[in-house]
């Protein structure tokens, strides 16, 4: 392998770290590990050792965020809104899916939590009011009485969730608003947009739950990554209440909140494109663009996030170079007041004759196939919104080679049905659009592994 | 900027997967074909004038690969380059012909042994520095230098042998 690996683990310990390049990880003594909070941080660079060029060239970097096995999650308690869609739609298993969801779901409840009901249609009302110590048998007959009829306006759904999350939020609380919908909103998603920004801005996490197949993928996950939150795509009304176990499972697990990570570029180099891809597949919304700056929303025990940056690089003059700083900052939970910071340095030697090394480390040769697959699945979608159904088609056909050659037989499967679906009606499926969306964002799942 | 061997599209250099179709640029394929034009074709081989051809009219020349003692045929479009190795999920090795169940691991196949890709009018195969080797009719070829692959061919990867078909697929 003619890459090396920038390995180094990193302790958010505030002002207690030293320069990530020159440091010997094992110069940190135990005592300084035992008092940080933690998580490393691991990088890997696709070249190590690039030619001089006149013309921008591309690299690669594969940045994980691990969760220290040591670092159990500190106690903290969740300040939660369910917010269920009680459009006509959810009539039936749907809507008796999500009650029983929700029975189990205040069953779980610890005294110090405190849960929110609102439920909308064309407007909205609070079925429970935020409060701890939830009288769960009142709680649940509340939920009994749910009934479904009228439209679906997410945004009535919204504003009450978030008056009802401020209203009773703690200095520590971790505070999730759970969406949970089946239909399209009309005419109000920027407004529903402005208001996850706002969420982000006040720490609040927007994780909407798709029922079914008809709802709007690209602003659920717009209005999720926004937030910090996960959009989850639930094809099935009984898969509801496993939706609701693995959210809360992750916010009990928090170790790391408000995660955010800041690229300053040199001169000559620009960052093209930024993607979380594990847990899953999600482009981050830049908040900055001179220097780059994303959420990352928490991190919780036992999963890593990894992040995959491209970078644009001219560089014409040989020798070393520093290319960026990346930072790392966060909240760790009891100290919400204190920010958190890890930072590394990426450099390449540059060589004035001679080729770039071909040896991409395996890693980033995975992450970026997955990615790939993903991206081509966005792309056949905006073909088919521009009209372009050859195009389209062909896009498919080449993600299920790619998927293909990942193993994913199922997906290339559904990928192909989609094209043969598409070059007949000229439409894609709803179902068969959500199925290689939330499947090649979950293609992630094998690198988790590869890189621990 | 550099070129997507499949699509034609242009990325910039050191780019690892084309944005539009998917295909993986890996270094090779990055460095360009020079190396097969200086390649003569060999005289007297009625097939390979054929198999031209056929990529020629068709556009459609397929693969069809006969593996060892068994006989397993295995039939694919040349569209693409096709692997061949073993599949291994936990590196990451995906081959298109998976050669696992021929005995490949007693046979001396490599995870990433060979592959076998169209340039232009020719088919070459190259051998990914495989542990026991890649022959074509007896001859070991070194590492990463494509050689034509013609119909007809006995190829082996370590110790199992594979025969060569080159044929169109609108005419079978």
């Amino acid at each position: 392998m003619a890459a090396t690996i920038i390995s180094q683990p990193f302790w958010f310990a505030g002002t207690q770290f030293g320069d990530p390049m020159t440091s010997s990880p094992l110069g940190r003594d135990s005592d300084q590990s035992e008092r940080a909070e933690a998580f490393n941080l691991r990088l890997i660079a696709s070249h190590t050792l690039l030619q001089v060029m006149a013309e921008e060239q591309a690299f690669y970097l594969l940045l994980s965020i691990t969760p220290r096995r040591e670092s159990g999650p500190a106690r903290q308690p969740l300040n939660l809104c369910l917010v269920l869609d009680r459009s006509t739609s959810m009539q039936g298993a749907r809507l008796q899916q999500v009650k029983e969801a929700t029975w189990r779901l205040i069953d779980n409840l610890e005294p110090e939590d405190v849960l929110s009901l609102v439920t909308f249609s064309d407007r909205a009302e609070v079925l429970l009011p935020g409060q701890c110590d939830v009288d769960k048998a009142a709680a649940k007959a509340r939920v009994s009485t749910l009934q479904a009829s009228g439209g679906t306006e997410i945004l009535q759904g919204l504003l009450a969730g978030l008056r009802e999350i401020e209203r009773s939020r703690l200095p520590d609380s971790v505070n999730y608003l759970a969406l949970i919908t089946d239909g399209h909103t009309y005419g109000d998603e920027p407004a529903c947009l402005e208001q996850a920004r706002q969420a982000r801005a006040h720490q609040i996490i927007i994780s909407p739950i798709g029922i079914g197949h008809d709802w709007n993928e690209e602003f659920l996950d717009e209005l999720a990554a926004l937030s910090g939150g996960t959009c989850r795509y639930v094809d099935a009304p009984h898969k509801i209440a496993d939706a609701f176990n693995e959210a809360v499972r992750q916010l009990r697990g928090i170790i790391a909140r408000e995660l955010k990570i800041t690229v300053a570029p040199t001169a000559g180099v620009r960052v093209h494109e930024l993607f979380q891809v594990a847990p899953y597949i999600q482009r981050l919304p830049l908040v900055d663009h001179d220097t780059v700056q994303a959420w990352l929303g928490p991190l919780s025990a036992g999963q890593s996030k990894v992040l995959l940056l491209e970078l644009r690089l001219q560089v014409t003059e040989a020798g070393q170079r520093l290319l960026a700083d990346i930072r790392i900052t966060g909240e760790l939970p009891g100290q919400p007041q204190r920010q958190h910071e890890a930072k590394l340095a990426v450099s390449a030697d540059f060589a004035a004759v001679g080729q770039s090394e071909l040896e991409i480390p395996p890693a980033i040769v995975s992450a970026l196939s997955r990615l790939t697959a993903y991206k081509l699945q966005e792309k056949a979608l905006r073909d088919v919104q521009a009209g372009d159904l050859g195009a389209a088609t062909q896009r498919l056909e080449a993600m299920a080679t790619r998927l293909l050659s990942l193993g994913e037989t199922e997906l290339a499967r559904s990928a192909l049905l989609e094209a043969g679906q598409l070059a007949r009606s000229g439409a894609l499926s709803a179902e068969g659009r959500k199925k290689l969306r939330y499947g090649t964002r979950g293609l992630s799942t094998l690198l988790q592994g590869e890189l621990q | 900027m550099i070129e997507c061997p499949v699509c034609h599209a242009t990325h910039v250099p050191n780019t690892l997967f084309c944005s539009e179709c998917g295909t993986y640029l890996s270094g090779e394929e990055r460095q360009g074909t020079d190396a097969l034009e200086t390649q003569q074709a060999e005289p007297g081989r009625p097939d390979q004038a054929e198999a031209g051809a056929v990529a020629r009219c068709q556009g459609r020349l397929c693969l069809r690969l006969r593996i060892g003692e068994s006989g397993r045929l295995v039939e694919l479009p040349l569209e693409r380059t096709l692997h061949l190795g073993r599949l291994d999920p936990s590196q990451d090795v995906f081959p298109e012909v998976d050669l696992t169940q021929d005995a490949g691991v007693a046979k001396g196949v490599s995870r990433r042994h060979a592959r076998i890709s169209r340039r232009d009018e020719a088919v070459v195969i190259e051998d990914l520095d495989s542990v026991n080797g890649t022959f074509i009719n007896g001859k070991r070829l070194a590492p990463y230098q494509p050689e034509r692959l013609h119909n007809g061919d006995q190829l082996r990867l370590g110790s199992l042998s594979i025969a060569v078909e080159l044929f169109s697929a609108n005419q079978e």
